[in-house]
């Protein structure tokens, strides 16, 4: 029989060995997480750049203010639209209106929904309207005094109106400046007559496919595209989402890299056990003749073996969470999803087995090194050098593993640099909390003062043990936290009261009647900021672009127009870094975002100069100011200083909130004011929140995971000790102490290590979350009080049961039977 | 003394055999120049005190370990030219133990345990012979067992049937009855003499229990490390 053959014959007879179990469970666990982030990461990933792709009705877009005819060879799918402005005309009534043109294809991602009422949430329809139709924007008809079904004149074409645009992709990217929507299909623009040379049109082009090619193209199509043209991903779509995107990334890959972590960490504990287990066993099967080699065969065999079940059971596993999880979160999603990958499927068989090998080689090296004299005399040989050597090699193995799965540089060496520095603390706390604990030992007595005698008597192990257990703990309770957190200071920013809606294109002389209207309808607004739009132009007297790098200067500030607003009061959510805020300052001063500021190179005290219409305007900075862009408030770029931009035409803007039982007001505001556009963020509103909804689920789903890993270490810990403790029991048992008191003395010293890798693990979660909430997150600082009640309760629960259900036959098993075992 | 047999070559063969190891108050001497030669089919025993060095040497004859000095020749081969990989593969098959605590793999059936010899050195007709040799030693009742539901007279039948079932030139037992009552000890001894006589192996046993030794045809005493001449039979 082969040695290969041996090693199965003999893991299949050893099947039920603890060590092996929970080898072999931790493995599940820790693939199984690495499986479900990676298949769940990688449809999460497209489903929310989907998200984004909604925005912005496709996976890329190219807009052109000229035709593009040449394009780098691609396999996307591809729709193309132009958009111009032209009168609509009924009757007496015209209006100014953004028409698209578009063809069958369009959108190609996210949906169009027509409607045959103002503000009803309508169908998802093609764009594409039928032929001799257009669909308008709900704020055209009262300005065109019109009905769904009239008739309304464009260029030399007369169209039906066949519904009305309930929600359209890229609502977002045009808030501002926005004449009124129309659709209109592409083959019937032409018939129009209304674009002539040189006027303003855009082309936008867009395409959608698989990412790879994408990414080929988008780096191909880039070098061709001069500084009118633009190319924008679905991933910068919208700015608010893609902020939770990175965070949600990061997210993530933080819970697969802890749970990988932990698991890794119950695996070396089991391997370790298992060598400690099959010395004897090496030992006679050299005596029997077998070399190193063939030793190394047998026992890498068995590894491979429980490798390949553990890893192929964790993918399974992961496959079957990630799916009912996108059931759970994403229902109608679910079905849309692109299908299990098998790159996920590579990376979780590969972590299994490296994590395997990096955790079991040391044991593995010193089991197949035995001498076979062990036979004769029991002695362990020292670790070798070589196990070292292995030890190193299997760290940077695993070090590499988790960089690969977090994908992240820098978040790796942050987490792992941390993880390290935790270890040596939890050390000293550990030993520390095991001198506490010392004297509350003196004061107590029974199985109490034996339970807690047996964490003081086996210091190393307890040590060993408290810091595994605080470990889970913490970063479970850090997960945790960091999920609360965040959602909660998601929450904060956007109380229920959130604006819902933009009020656009307010006349100065509306301005009272709107503030009027809204306030007798008991609706909550923003402040009326006025606003004019200028472009950018220098910089202390030279062009703006001149004073930048050439690759800062295809910046947005500078390719298009600037809303430009004037106020007194500093907005809500807004906060001075530098300068002073100008007030009630009369002087040519204005007030930069930061962002833009920091892209643009500008400082306090440069003077900037705008061209508004056929003006030029100059002004100092007087001050930077941080922008909250995700608060739904109407935000600018430049505030100016009262009194600069007063002669100039302006029409304001404001944002109010209308709750659902109110949505009745709002066609009687539209007609009204019916110059003023009325866009509807509601939608914007609901995507954040079910991107949100889904990294919520998906953590859920990960902290089980983690927990899961957090008890394999436990259990790897306590069956670590179990051999020393049976005999321990059955000496007490043969002295006469009853199955009741060595229940209690177990209990209590189980409960007792929970409790005190609760505090500790408390007192950590706070440290670190302070750390992480700043440093990765940028969230604000705050304490978890309740955090001490809830880890040591946990603790002293998780760890006096499992502690109990692996240790609890020691109780039950008659002296007589353990000696026999043990011998 | 059963020197009839022509000219035979000793089988272990050791010159001049000492055994040095280094301890904190500087080195400790457990063998000092042996000299031994055992023939093929002979039995020799090896007794003396606890600490005497039996078990060094028996680990040394047996080539488990590497002498500091001396000579020695195992089954024709200078085990001191031989690293520990073939010194494994010169065990192989020829060489069976028997040991004071049977070391019986606990996951493994009675018959199983006796099997893995055979199947480690290749053999064609390994589960046969397994049967054979757990009928031998009368356990056939018990193949499905573990040894933890074996007593551990019928652990050491296993161990003695493992032993034998390679065929093997040379079995080396250490202290064969030691964990054992008198009256189980005493019958595992006429086994193990009895499958020895029939198989014509030689046996090299350790031990400190006299009537063992006695049955032995040859025997030699350690005292502190040395063979005690006076007592050598």
């Amino acid at each position: 029989m082969s040695f290969a053959r041996l090693g199965l014959w003999l893991l299949r007879r050893e099947r039920a060995n603890g060590e092996w179990r929970v080898l072999l469970l931790a493995l599940i666990i820790g693939v199984g997480s690495v499986a479900t982030t990676g298949f769940l990461g990688d449809r999460l990933k497209r489903a929310m750049s989907e998200q984004g792709a909604g925005f912005l009705g496709a996976d890329l877009l190219v807009s052109s203010p000229r035709p593009i005819t040449r394009w780098p060879q691609h396999t996307l799918t591809t729709s193309s639209a132009i958009e111009f402005t032209s009168m609509v005309a009924r009757g007496d009534a015209f209006q100014l209106a953004t028409l698209r043109a578009v063809d069958a294809a369009y959108p190609l991602r996210g949906s169009v929904r027509i409607a045959a009422r103002p503000f009803e949430p309508g169908m998802v329809r093609p764009a594409q309207p039928p032929p001799g139709a257009i669909y308008v924007d709900a704020s055209l008809l009262p300005l065109l005094n019109a009905q769904v079904g009239d008739r309304v004149q464009i260029g030399e074409m007369r169209f039906r109106i066949a519904g009305v645009v309930a929600q359209e992709p890229g609502q977002l990217g045009g808030v501002f400046g926005l004449a009124p929507r129309v659709f209109l299909r592409a083959d019937e623009m032409a018939a129009t007559r209304v674009l002539q040379p040189g006027s303003r049109v855009s082309y936008l082009y867009q395409f959608a496919g698989e990412p790879k090619p994408l990414a080929a193209f988008s780096a191909a199509l880039k070098p061709t595209l001069d500084s009118t043209q633009r190319l924008v991903g679905s991933r910068e779509g919208v700015e608010t989402v893609r902020g939770a995107f990175a965070n949600a990334d990061r997210y993530i890959q933080l819970t697969a890299l802890i749970s990988l972590l932990l698991s890794v960490a119950a695996i070396a504990i089991a391997a370790h056990r298992h060598a400690l287990r099959h010395y004897d066993q090496a030992a006679l099967l050299r005596c029997m003749g077998a070399t190193t080699a063939q030793l190394r065969t047998l026992y890498a065999v068995q590894l491979l073996t429980l490798g390949l079940l553990g890893s192929l059971l964790g993918v399974a596993i992961g496959a079957m969470m990630q799916q009912v999880l996108a059931l759970m979160v994403l229902p109608d999603a679910a079905t849309r999803l692109p299908a299990l990958g098998l790159a996920p499927v590579g990376v979780a068989l590969v972590s299994g087995l490296l994590a395997l090998a990096g955790a079991s080689l040391p044991a593995l090296m010193r089991l197949i090194r035995v001498s076979p004299l062990r036979v004769l005399r029991r002695e362990l040989p020292p670790l070798p050098l070589a196990a070292w050597i292995s030890i190193a090699v299997s760290g940077s193995a695993l070090l590499g593993l988790v960089a690969w799965v977090a994908g992240d540089a820098r978040l790796v060496a942050v987490f792992v640099g941390a993880l390290a520095g935790l270890a040596g603390v939890l050390f000293l706390l550990a030993r520390l909390a095991l001198l506490g604990g010392q004297a509350v030992q003196k004061l107590s007595h029974g199985p109490l003062r034996f339970g807690l005698a047996q964490l003081l008597r086996h210091r190393f192990d307890s040590t060993v043990q408290l810091g595994a257990f605080t470990l889970a703990l913490f970063l479970v309770a850090l997960l945790a936290l960091v999920r609360s957190d965040l959602v909660d200071s998601w929450r904060a920013q956007l109380p229920p009261d959130a604006p819902n809606y933009f009020l656009v294109n307010i006349a100065p002389q509306q301005q009272a009647d709107v503030t009027a209207f809204l306030r007798q309808n008991q609706l909550q607004a923003s402040a009326l900021y006025p606003m004019v739009r200028g472009r950018l132009v220098n910089k202390n007297g030279s062009p703006i672009a001149a004073t930048l790098p050439p690759e800062d200067r295809d910046n947005p500030s500078l390719r298009r127009e600037l809303n430009l607003t004037w106020t007194a009061t500093l907005p809500a959510n807004n906060a001075v870094l530098a300068g002073q805020w100008h007030g009630n300052q009369r002087d040519a001063v204005i007030s930069v975002e930061s962002g833009m500021a920091e892209q643009l190179n500008l400082a306090v005290g440069d003077t900037l100069g705008f061209q508004i219409g056929d003006q030029m305007l100059t002004a100092r900075i007087g001050s930077i100011r941080s922008v909250k862009w995700d608060s739904m408030q109407p935000n600018f770029f430049v505030i100016f200083a009262p009194g600069q931009l007063d002669t100039l035409p302006a029409s304001a803007i404001a944002s109010v909130h209308v709750p659902a039982n109110q949505a009745g007001v709002l066609p009687g505001f539209v007609k009204a004011f019916p110059g003023i556009t009325v866009l509807a963020l509601d939608k914007v509103i609901a995507n954040i929140e079910a991107v949100f909804a889904q990294i919520i689920g998906a953590i859920q789903l990960l902290l089980g995971f983690l927990l899961a890993a957090g008890m394999a270490v436990v259990v790897a810990t306590l069956l670590a000790s179990l051999d020393a403790r049976q005999q321990e029991a059955v000496l007490l048992r043969t002295l006469g102490a009853q199955r009741a008191y060595l229940a209690k003395s177990l209990w209590s010293e189980f409960i007792a290590l929970g409790l005190l890798a609760g505090l500790l693990a408390s007192a950590c979660a706070e440290i670190a979350m302070a750390l992480i909430a700043q440093r990765l997150f940028e969230l604000p600082l705050r304490l978890h009080p309740w955090l001490w009640l809830v880890l040591p309760t946990a603790g002293a629960l998780l760890v006096g049961l499992s502690g109990w259900l692996t240790t609890r036959h020691i109780t039950r098993v008659p002296p007589m039977q353990s000696i026999r075992a043990l011998g | 003394m059963t020197s009839s047999a022509p000219a035979q070559f000793p089988v272990v063969a050791a010159r001049a055999l000492s055994q040095r190891v280094a301890t904190a108050d500087g080195k400790l001497v457990i063998l000092s120049d042996v000299e031994l030669a055992v023939k093929a089919g002979e039995t020799l025993a090896i007794t003396g005190a606890s600490g005497s060095g039996k078990s060094t040497l028996l680990g040394l004859l047996a080539g488990l370990d590497q002498p500091s000095s001396g000579e020695l020749f195992l089954l024709g081969q200078n085990l001191n030219a031989l690293d520990e990989d073939a010194r494994a593969r010169l065990r192989a098959g020829r060489i069976g133990f028997v040991f004071q605590s049977f070391q019986l793999l606990p996951a493994l059936t009675a018959l199983e345990n006796i099997l893995l010899p055979l199947e480690l050195a290749g053999r064609a007709d390994a589960r046969e012979r397994a049967s054979h040799w757990l009928d031998r030693v009368g356990l056939t009742a018990r193949a499905g067992h573990t040894p933890r539901q074996l007593s551990g007279g019928e652990q050491q039948r296993i161990a003695l049937a493992r032993a034998f079932a390679t065929d093997p030139e040379i079995v080396f037992a250490d202290e064969p009855t030691g964990n054992l009552d008198a009256d189980t000890g005493a019958r595992i001894i006429d086994l193990l003499f009895e499958l020895n006589a029939s198989a014509h192996t030689t046996l090299i046993l350790v031990t400190h229990d006299d009537a063992l030794a006695a049955r032995c045809q040859r025997r030699i005493h350690l005292v502190a490390g040395h063979v005690n001449k006076a007592a050598a039979a």
